[in-house]
């Protein structure tokens, strides 16, 4: 027998799930439309879409950087852009396949981490447009996905660059890194800023630690605090968003505890413990495939950007401080790795069998 | 260039605190008879308004007294949605979560034009007691912790003797034995289960204003990382008593901590593994030391007068 109490009871047991069902849909609405919508796109008018890895906008890293590109290919090119959040690798095919769906011209995937997911919503889609930055698309036999244009960086040119400026600032010898993950975008950053030390300062020791992902500060603090601990004075941040950990570390122990940062310039998180950063153009790449698309040039496949596309350098908005006797080195192995007569290794592996001493 | 070294303790202290804050959260919570598996979305709400409160303020302590607010807002949210409505737990402290994500990261970019991190705040900082800090050996640690880690264990003993000395506590453990025999009893139930989870939500907000505005001066969108439901872990295998659970949590920070710092000794262990040792050791101490888990009885009942 039903009873008035058990009917209300039922009533109330359906508002509560109801509730929470309504705040789920409203917040999956918030997290993964973080976006200006494009879906109400004028048909015709290009949406440039972008996926970010699980760093999120405000990593001050390539995800900031891809953003930028979206940005530049709105006021350039016109159209609309959609920008969707991932917060976890879960993710990446909704957030992909969301991008296509909407109707986006091009969509941008940020991040190695993304690799996978994009190859899948690719041949998937065979009509859409991809850009896939520092990863390459490949299918299972290990030919490039023909409709993602993979963009990748020879970070470890910029890193030796890097490297050379830190090898001859630092006064202990005692170098850390601090990585995310190690995969091989984060290995192509040290093993060229370790190559780099080595080519100018044999005796300085340079030695890395990973935090395990590139969000959690906290743990990435911990790691910077270990290294200033036991000696360094130099740490190099290759962690995503957790890179926020290493500079308020150096920030914290004050003057000559110094960062050298990756992928852009990073110099208002610290101002007196940033020393340079091994930056890379992923706002230009993105424009370029944008453009490209917009134009009708857009074809997938695999490119390569280093020292001599302009696609990857030291930070140029403090580079007046860098003492001239340092520049003099910088300058003669930009010019060294451009002509190729210098080939900065890509690897640990490459790192071990690295002669210094062509400078 | 040891790792068994001051440091390494230190590292642990700030690596366990924002798990233990939490715990005790989950602890007072889950005593009254409510499941939270809602501590991440509340930390994430607390450590944006502490964040923001800072900013608007320049007064961390200020910061710290936001956190508790939304804290007990999140708290009194999860309570309506599943002691007044009695709506499943495990649904609605998910939403909790969901929100709790959802909401902070959208706010970033409301409150300060940017997205996914905020500017810097001051932080609380760190106290050196006088007379300790020369020690040695043991000096260092009376100079980098902060009022925030002293006040998390003397919150532990708190939260221990309410519940296990005072006729309040016995109250909150009756509740959530069994809510029906509480009742009879005379004690208010709502009002009791009331309190409990916007205690929790308090506690769980410390957590999150810790990581904000005490290891770092800014907030990051899902900058928690899964701390909340580290520290439910700890509340399983602490069986719900507050000091084995804080040892689990101290196991934990102890954990992180060795893995960070032996990278940077060079132990020869692949970092891999090294980084996976907390929950390693989560899975030896759940399959060999804590056996059958003892929840409190009431934990997930919805409490509805006969």
């Amino acid at each position: 027998m039903i009873t008035k109490r058990t009917l209300a009871r039922n009533a109330k047991k359906v508002a509560t799930l109801t509730l929470s069902i309504a705040a789920v849909a409203g917040l999956a609405a918030c997290s993964s439309g973080g976006a200006s919508a494009a879906s109400t796109a004028a048909a015709g008018a290009p949406v440039w879409a972008m996926v970010t890895d699980q760093a999120g906008l405000g990593d001050k890293g390539f995800n900031d950087l891809a953003k930028a590109g979206i940005d530049d290919s709105v006021t350039k090119l016109g159209g609309t852009e959609q920008i969707l959040q991932s917060t976890d690798q879960s993710q990446y095919v909704t957030n992909l396949q969301q991008a296509v769906t909407g109707g986006a011209t091009v969509t941008t995937g940020v991040g190695f981490l993304l690799t996978d997911a994009m190859v899948q919503i690719a041949q998937a889609n065979p009509n859409a447009k991809f850009t896939l930055i520092d990863s390459i698309a490949a299918d299972s036999a290990g030919n490039p996905v023909p409709n993602v244009a993979s963009i990748t960086f020879k970070e470890q040119e910029a890193s030796f660059l890097a490297g050379i400026v830190a090898g001859l600032t630092t006064k202990t010898n005692n170098i850390g890194f601090v990585g995310g993950i190690e995969i091989p975008s984060v290995d192509r950053f040290y093993s060229g800023f370790a190559a780099g030390i080595q080519e100018v300062n044999p005796s300085a020791k340079v030695t890395a630690a990973y935090v395990g992902d590139f969000a959690d500060s906290a743990k990435a603090k911990e790691l910077a605090t270990g290294f200033y601990d036991q000696g360094a004075d130099i740490v190099m941040d290759v962690a995503g968003a957790a890179g926020l950990g290493t500079f308020d570390a150096a920030k914290s122990l004050g003057a000559n505890h110094w960062v050298v940062s990756t992928d852009t310039c990073k110099e208002s998180l610290a101002p007196d413990n940033f020393l340079t950063s091994a930056v890379k153009d992923v706002q230009g790449s993105v424009l370029n495939e944008n453009t490209a698309a917009a134009n009708g040039t857009f074809k997938g496949g695999s490119t390569v950007l280093g020292l001599a596309d302009n696609g990857v350098g030291l930070c140029q908005d403090n580079i007046s401080t860098i003492p001239s006797s340092i520049m003099t080195k910088v300058t003669a192995a930009t010019a060294a790795i451009k002509a190729g007569t210098l080939v900065p290794p890509a690897t640990p592996d490459e790192l071990k069998t690295f002669k210094p001493g062509t400078l | 260039m040891d790792i068994l070294t001051i440091s390494l303790v230190i590292s642990a202290i700030h690596l366990g605190v924002p798990i233990i804050l939490p715990m005790l959260g989950g602890l007072v919570s889950e005593r009254s008879g409510v499941m939270n598996i809602g501590l991440e979305g509340m930390m994430l709400g607390g450590a944006l308004a502490a964040v923001a409160v800072t900013f608007i303020t320049g007064n961390p302590w200020l910061g710290l007294l936001g956190a508790i607010v939304s804290g007990l807002l999140s708290g009194l949210i999860l309570a309506i949605l599943t002691v007044t409505l009695r709506g499943n737990q495990v649904v609605a402290s998910t939403a909790i979560n969901l929100i709790g994500a959802g909401i902070t990261a959208a706010l970033v970019p409301i409150i300060w034009g940017v997205d996914g991190t905020s500017p810097s705040v001051p932080k609380i900082p760190s106290m050196t007691i006088p007379g300790l800090s020369d020690l040695p050996v043991v000096g260092p640690l009376f100079s980098s912790l902060t009022a925030m880690d002293y006040g998390t264990f003397v919150l532990a003993i708190v939260v221990w003797w309410v519940l296990f000395r005072t006729d309040a506590g016995l109250r909150i453990r009756a509740v959530g034995e069994s809510a029906e025999s509480a009742d009879a009893a005379g004690i208010a139930v709502v009002r009791t289960r009331f309190i409990a989870v916007m205690t929790s939500g308090a506690f769980a907000a410390l957590g999150g204003a810790y990581l904000s505005i005490v290891t770092l001066d800014v907030f990051q969108a899902s900058m928690t990382q899964g701390r909340g439901y580290l520290a439910l872990a700890a509340l399983v295998f602490g069986k719900w008593r507050v000091w084995p659970a804080l040892a689990a949590c101290i196991v934990f920070g102890l954990a992180d901590a060795f893995a960070l710092r032996s990278q940077i000794v060079g132990i020869g262990i692949p970092h891999e593994l090294l980084l996976a040792l907390p929950y390693v050791l989560a899975l030896v101490a759940l399959a060999t030391f804590v056996g059958r888990t003892s929840a409190p009885a009431g934990v997930g009942k919805p409490f509805v007068r006969a």
